[in-house]
C-alpha cells in the first residue's frame, strides 16, 4: 500500500492503470459494463497524471523559491527567465491539449454519424428486400385472380387447351403489369434517394487539393 | 554512462504519463516555432509513440546490438516527415529540458551528462542512418492517381504511378499521405507485384471517423498526387520453399495477398496456391470477379471466397474464415499468408496452428482499425 512515510514502497502510476486488464464475464453470467469499467480506469489515470503535474510543478516552485531565499543575484534574472518558460510551456501545452479534445471529439462524432449511416444503409437494404418479396407476392396473387376470371369460349381449340392458354396469357400480362408499376415507382423514389446522397456528399467534401512540392 | 541510473531516472520522470510528451513538445515548439508545422494538429497519438518509442530506447539502453537497428531504421523512417540533421541536437535540448523538469530534486549533473550523451550517440546513429538511407533512395516518391474505382460506398480500388521507380517486395506497403490530411501516414499494402510502368494498385475500405481513408475513398479522383514513404513490410512471399502456398484474405487484407499471388504467376513453376477470400456480406468480396477469371486463367490457383454474416450465394461458402480454412482440408506442408483485421488474422493464425501448422511457416500482417 502507498504510505507516505515509506517513499520506496509500491506506488499506484497510470501506466499501471493503463495495463489493467479484466478477465471476461462468462458466456451467460453477468459482469461489470466492460465501457464503464475502462471509462472509469481512465478517469482514474488522468487523475493520477494530473496529481503528479501537480507536484512536479510545486517541486518546481520550490526549488525556486529555495535558490530566491538563499540565492546568488546573478542567478535571479536567469532564473526568471526560465520560469517564463515554464510557464509558456504549461500555456502551449493547455492549448494543445483543448485541440487534442477538440479533434478526438470531432473525430468521435463523425464515427458515430458514419456507423449511424451505416446502421441506415443496412437498415434500408433490409426493407428494398423485404419489399420486393411483397412485390413479388401481391403481384402473383392479382395475376392467378386475373386467370381465374378468364371466361371459356366456343373456338376451334379444344376448350380445356384455350382456357389453359388465355389463363395463362391473362396472368402472365397482369403479373408483369403489377411487377412494373411497382417496379416503377420503387425505383424513381430510389433514385431521388441516390441523388439527394450525391448531392451532401459532395457539399460535405472539402476541395483542398494543394500540388506537391518535390521531394529532395 | 550509468545505464541503470539512466533507466531510473526514466521510470521516474515516465510516471507523469502524456504530461511528460506534453511538455517536451511544447518545449521543443517554443524554442523553434518553424517545427510545429512538421506535425498534424491533433498530437496525442504522436506522444503515445514518443513515449513508447523513448521507453523502448531507454530498456535497451545497455544492449546496443538490438537497439541499434531500431534507431536506425527510426532514423531512416523520419526522413519521409522532413527530418534533416540540422533538427536533432533542438530534440536532444528539449529532451533534456523535459527529464530535469520531471526529476525534480533527483536532477544531477551527472544525470544532465549521461542523457546528452546518450542521446547524442543515439542522434549519431539516426542521422547517419538517414544518410545512408538517402543515397540508395529518396526521402519519399511523388504518386499520381490514374484511376479511381469504387466498388462499394466505402471499398475503393485505385491505382496510382510513382514519379519515379520504387523497388518493393510483393506483401509490402507504404505510408500514404494526401494533401487534404497533411502530416497524417497511414498504411496501405500494393495489390500487384512491381512492374515496370511504375503503377502501383491500392485497396482501401472506409474506416468510421478516421482521417484519410474516407479522403481516399470517396473524393480521390485521377489527377490528384498523394505521397508514398518507402516500401515496409515482412509478409513478403518465401520463392525458395518450393512448398504449396495457401492464401487468406480478409476484406482489403487482400491487396498484399494478390500481389504475392502476381509474382508467384510469374515464376515458371508456380506452387499449388489456395485463395481464401472471406468478408461479411456478399457485396464485401469486391474483387472476387478478377480472382475469378485469374483463377480460370491458371490451372495452379483455386479461389475460395466466404461470407460470415450473410447467407453464401453462388460459389461462396459460409462461415468466418479461420472455420472455413480449416474445413477444407490439410495444411501441414504449406506455407500460409494470413492478412485482414486483427480478429481475423489470430483466429485464422489458431487455427492453423490447431491443424498442425507451424507459426514460423504463417506470415501474416494485420490491419490497422483506425
Amino acid at each position: 500500500m502507498t504510505s507516505p512515510d515509506n517513499p520506496g514502497a509500491q506506488r499506484l502510476t497510470p501506466a499501471e492503470l493503463q495495463a489493467v486488464s479484466f478477465r471476461r464475464a462468462q458466456l451467460g453470467r453477468r459482469g461489470f459494463d466492460e465501457d464503464q469499467v475502462r471509462a472509469f480506469l481512465g478517469q482514474v489515470e488522468q487523475e493520477l497524471v494530473r496529481v503528479l503535474n501537480e507536484k512536479a510543478a510545486m517541486q518546481h516552485e520550490v526549488g525556486r523559491l529555495r535558490d530566491r531565499i538563499t540565492g546568488n543575484p546573478q542567478g535571479i534574472t536567469t532564473a526568471q527567465a526560465e520560469d517564463a518558460h515554464i510557464q509558456a510551456v504549461r500555456i502551449l501545452s493547455k492549448a494543445q491539449e483543448t485541440a487534442d479534445h477538440y479533434v478526438a471529439d470531432a473525430q468521435r462524432y463523425s464515427r458515430e454519424l458514419a456507423e449511424e449511416a451505416r446502421r441506415g444503409r443496412d437498415e434500408i437494404l433490409a426493407e428494398a428486400k423485404a419489399r420486393a418479396v411483397l412485390v413479388l407476392e401481391e403481384a402473383h396473387r392479382q395475376a392467378t385472380m386475373a386467370a381465374e376470371q378468364v371466361v371459356p369460349s366456343s373456338e376451334p381449340f379444344s376448350g380445356d387447351e384455350r382456357r389453359n392458354l388465355e389463363s395463362e396469357i391473362a396472368y402472365l400480362r397482369t403479373f408483369s403489369d403489377v411487377y412494373r408499376t411497382h417496379l416503377r415507382s420503387y425505383l424513381e423514389a430510389l433514385l431521388r434517394n441516390v441523388e439527394e446522397w450525391e448531392h451532401s456528399e459532395r457539399d460535405s467534401l472539402s476541395s483542398a487539393r494543394a500540388p506537391l512540392p518535390r521531394s529532395r | 554512462m550509468d545505464a541503470q541510473g539512466l533507466k531510473d531516472n526514466f521510470a521516474q520522470v515516465a510516471q507523469h504519463g502524456d504530461a511528460v510528451a506534453l511538455f517536451f513538445y511544447s518545449d521543443l515548439f517554443l524554442r523553434n516555432p518553424g517545427l510545429r508545422e512538421m506535425f498534424s494538429i491533433g498530437m496525442s497519438h504522436q506522444r503515445d509513440r514518443l513515449l513508447s518509442a523513448l521507453g523502448r530506447i531507454v530498456a535497451q539502453v545497455d544492449n546496443l546490438p538490438e537497439l541499434v537497428p531500431f534507431v536506425r531504421q527510426l532514423g531512416a523512417d523520419h526522413r519521409k516527415f522532413g527530418v534533416e540533421a540540422l533538427h536533432y541536437p533542438e530534440v536532444g535540448q528539449s529532451l533534456v529540458a523535459t527529464l530535469r523538469y520531471f526529476s525534480g530534486a533527483a536532477w544531477t549533473e551527472a544525470l544532465a551528462r549521461d542523457w546528452t550523451d546518450a542521446y547524442t550517440l543515439l542522434a549519431k546513429v539516426m542521422v547517419e542512418a538517414a544518410e545512408e538511407d538517402a543515397k540508395q533512395r529518396p526521402a519519399w516518391w511523388n504518386a499520381r492517381v490514374i484511376a479511381h474505382e469504387r466498388r462499394r460506398f466505402d471499398l475503393a480500388v485505385m491505382r496510382l504511378v510513382t514519379d519515379r521507380p520504387l523497388p518493393f517486395q510483393a506483401g509490402q506497403s507504404v505510408a500514404v499521405e494526401v494533401p487534404a490530411r497533411p502530416r497524417m501516414w497511414r498504411y496501405y499494402s500494393m495489390a500487384n507485384a512491381p512492374r515496370p510502368d511504375n503503377t502501383l494498385d491500392f485497396h482501401v475500405r472506409l474506416i468510421d471517423g478516421g482521417p484519410v481513408s474516407p479522403v481516399l475513398v470517396r473524393a480521390a479522383v485521377p489527377g490528384d498526387w498523394l505521397k508514398l514513404g518507402p516500401p515496409v513490410g515482412t509478409m513478403t512471399f518465401d520463392e525458395r520453399s518450393g512448398r504449396d502456398v495457401l492464401l487468406v484474405a480478409g476484406s482489403t487484407g487482400l491487396a498484399p495477398l494478390k500481389a504475392i499471388l502476381e509474382r508467384i504467376a510469374l515464376s515458371p513453376a508456380p506452387p499449388r496456391v489456395h485463395l481464401f477470400f472471406g468478408a461479411r456480406t456478399t457485396d464485401g468480396l469486391y474483387d472476387l470477379d478478377d480472382l475469378t477469371k485469374r483463377a480460370a486463367g491458371s490451372p495452379w490457383l483455386t479461389v475460395v471466397p466466404a461470407v460470415s454474416d450473410d447467407r453464401a450465394e453462388g460459389t461462396a461458402e459460409q462461415g468466418v474464415l479461420a472455420d472455413v480454412v480449416a474445413r477444407h482440408g490439410l495444411w501441414r506442408d504449406h506455407d500460409a499468408y494470413v492478412c485482414g483485421s486483427p480478429a481475423m488474422v489470430d483466429a485464422t493464425t489458431e487455427s492453423l496452428v490447431r491443424l498442425g501448422l507451424g507459426t514460423d511457416r504463417i506470415r501474416s500482417d494485420k490491419f490497422a482499425d483506425a
